[in-house]
């Protein structure tokens, strides 16, 4: 069962301003001449993870295990927000 | 709280990095490892932190039944079918059902799994802890210490490259400041 719509709409709006705050966080850090210069899949995982933040999905655009993509981010200098 | 814990994939990657990683088990008895997540970890350096403390019992494999799997699954599918929340995957739902069936504490650095603590009433009872949470208590009790907290955190964000949102960041360092002051 979720709560009610008002209650579920607060929270929600709370989350969007926690991604928000994230996404900028990765776009600001992230060494974006590295990235420029990553072969095309791991280009655009790298930019979706910037965008999304959803690891696991960008893992896979890339085609690495998960910690092998945290590995990635750390040389991209992308950090996690959470 | 549970002196047991089971922990996903993005809490463990992330918290391997850090130097003082292995405080997590002085302050849970075991911490638990699903059989799916273990499967995702390829790496050197986190297998290599995982297995050995597999070797020494402070983290434990934890076999998932048929019944947390068929739960897991069913709350994948809500998660992707309610528009704003962000989907969870199989590791995150299963650690998230354990923790409601069990009692365990969470670890996890998934977004998903913490809006479904938030938002889903019959999630709302399952303890959730981040990187965050887990220092804040080490700190409580002693385990880390130092004159200036700030710093700790500070650390573990500079050697993971792992960023607290700043509004939780500071809200736990005033608390735990408010609760040295009551001690002192």
């Amino acid at each position: 069962m979720i709560m009610s719509s008002e209650s579920l709409e607060k929270k929600l709006e709370k989350w969007r301003k926690l991604e928000e705050e994230a996404r900028e966080i990765r776009r600001r850090e992230a060494n974006w001449d590295f990235i420029e210069k990553q072969p095309p899949r791991l280009k655009a995982a790298l930019k979706y993870y910037i965008e999304f933040g959803d690891i696991r999905t960008a893992a896979k655009i890339a085609g690495l295990a998960i910690d092998e993509f945290r590995m990635l981010l750390l040389s991209a200098g992308i950090p996690t927000v959470v | 709280m549970s002196d047991f814990a089971i922990a996903d994939t993005c809490f463990l990657i992330d918290w391997s990095l850090w130097k003082k990683r292995d405080i997590i088990f002085q302050i849970f008895k075991t911490i638990f490892v699903p059989e799916a997540i273990l499967n995702e970890v390829k790496s050197e350096g986190v297998i290599s932190w995982i297995a050995e403390a597999l070797a020494q019992g402070k983290l434990s494999l934890f076999t998932e039944t048929s019944e947390i799997l068929e739960e897991a699954r069913s709350l994948i599918e809500r998660s992707r079918m309610t528009p704003g929340i962000r989907g969870v995957d199989l590791p995150e739902a299963i650690c998230l059902v354990v923790g409601k069936r069990r009692g365990y504490m969470v670890l996890t650095e998934n977004r998903g799994a913490l809006m479904i603590v938030n938002l889903f009433e019959e999630f709302s009872n399952v303890k959730v802890w981040r990187a965050l949470e887990v220092i804040a208590e080490a700190i409580r009790r002693g385990i880390l210490q130092t004159p200036h907290i700030e710093n700790i955190f500070m650390e573990y964000e500079v050697e993971t490259k792992h960023r607290f949102p700043r509004v939780d960041l500071d809200n736990v360092i005033r608390k735990l400041r408010e609760e040295a002051r009551e001690v002192a």
